[in-house]
């Protein structure tokens, strides 16, 4: 929640996500593509990098500042801070998936789909970055070069299992699914979330305590 | 340590025995494949290098969880090194399949192969697991760590089978299908192949820990010198 009392970050993660989807308009723009069939990659590329800096600063916060070990003596579990960490870091990147949806439809001239459909998809899928991330940005904000450290745990977690699923249900809407025909591949997204949820939650004590 | 090192000698001689024979085997005993000639000689060292690629990622999960459960470094010690040894078998195994799809296939790699993305993902996973290790700040963040995200990448793999919904099964099934299955002499072959790399698996591992051992102890010996 610090993100929205500093004006300053929160600016900066807008202005980021506008940067990425800018410089893909830009690489396609030299190329002949469909841009319909390109929409989903594009888009699910551009919230996973643009929210990877935001789950950077997570745990890595927190250490700078000294404040983790006041939230570690905190009479509260582990597994509180988690979900709190969780829950703080879904509003951020939610808000700041909006707003790149919004700078992709300015920028890329796309059939408008289904638009119920893109944001559930769009919800259910960060759940599983973040749920996912969160524990793995613990885990880099432990390590030396924890800048770079985070992509590299984290991609090849993410990419080939959520990211990859949902990539594949949002072709399906911009090709002009509903909710209904792309029901089965939601319940597999929420599937992840759940698996991941829980072994963030079960695994971060090992992270934390020491 | 005597009993130890006698094991490491039998596993070692067994090693040595049964790869000769897996390649006199391999490459005279079998006759030629009716259909890929002498291309699928490769495939008996192919199968050996990825199921001991898997097995090795295994135990790098099981020493991880037993090891969160026990705090006992040793644990870490058997999952550093199992991980080190599946890298490399998983990357002779990646490599003996794009040598064999090459002329088979008339490409190196099929994206929506299955087993292949899957292999290629743990490959991945577990370059970001050692990656995760150089960078540890002391030993035991090093061990706590590493083991986390051990478990959460083996975690992530059945899921990847599901993730990749437009996967098609190029790969061969050859033990599972009825028409493709092999000759007697071919399954004997690939038997004692996967036994020999079996055993070379395990003469690593037990090798690996030991310099593993000694190079914790030639630190604690540098820091009481120099502390």
């Amino acid at each position: 929640m610090v993100e929205f009392r500093n004006k300053q970050m929160i600016n900066i993660y807008l202005i980021l996500s506008l940067m990425i989807i800018a410089s893909f308009r830009f690489a396609f723009s030299i190329i002949d593509f469909s841009l319909n069939r390109l929409a989903s990659p594009i888009l699910w590329i551009s919230f996973f990098f643009a929210g990877m800096f935001s789950l950077s600063l997570t745990y890595k916060r927190e250490i700078e500042q000294g404040t983790g070990e006041g939230l570690l003596l905190a009479p509260i579990s582990l597994s509180s801070i988690y979900l709190g960490k969780l829950l703080a870091n879904l509003l951020v990147i939610s808000c700041l998936e909006l707003f790149t949806l919004l700078i992709f439809f300015v920028f890329f001239p796309v059939d408008i789909p289904d638009l119920l459909t893109l944001l559930t998809l769009v919800f259910f899928g960060t759940i599983g970055i973040v749920a996912l991330g969160n524990i793995i940005s613990a885990i880099s904000s432990n390590l030396a070069q924890s800048e770079v450290m985070l992509p590299v745990l984290l991609v090849p977690l993410l990419l080939f299992t959520v990211v990859m699923s949902v990539v594949s249900a949002t072709s399906k809407v911009f090709a002009g699914a509903h909710l209904l025909d792309v029901i089965n591949e939601i319940r597999f997204i929420l599937a992840f979330d759940v698996v991941f949820i829980a072994a963030g939650y079960l695994l971060i004590n090992y992270i934390l305590e020491d | 340590m005597v009993l130890k090192n006698n094991l490491k000698v039998v596993i070692l001689g067994l090693t040595v025995i049964l790869t000769i024979i897996s390649i006199y085997l391999a490459l005279i005993y079998t006759p030629s494949h009716e259909t890929m000639g002498d291309i699928q000689r490769i495939f008996y060292f192919h199968v050996s290098s990825a199921w001991v690629s898997y097995l090795a990622f295994g135990v790098t999960f099981v020493a991880g969880l037993i090891y969160l459960k026990s705090r006992d470094l040793k644990w870490d010690t058997i999952a550093f090194s199992s991980a080190e040894i599946g890298i490399i078998f998983c990357t002779l195994g990646i490599i003996t399949g794009s040598l064999w799809a090459k002329p088979v296939w008339d490409v190196f790699w099929r994206w929506e192969d299955i087993k292949l993305f899957i292999t290629l993902v743990l490959w991945l996973v577990f370059i970001a697991y050692l990656a995760l290790r150089a960078n540890a700040k002391s030993r035991t963040s090093k061990a706590n760590l590493s083991a986390v995200f051990g478990i959460i990448g083996f975690i992530c793999i059945p899921l990847s089978f599901g993730a990749n919904r437009i996967w098609q099964q190029y790969h061969p099934t050859i033990l599972a299908s009825q028409e493709g299955s092999l000759q007697a002499s071919m399954a004997f072959a690939l038997i004692v192949a996967v036994f020999a790399f079996t055993f070379l698996y395990i003469y690593l591992l037990l090798v690996k820990v030991d310099v593993e051992r000694m190079k914790e102890t030639i630190d604690e010996i540098k820091q009481q010198a120099g502390g």
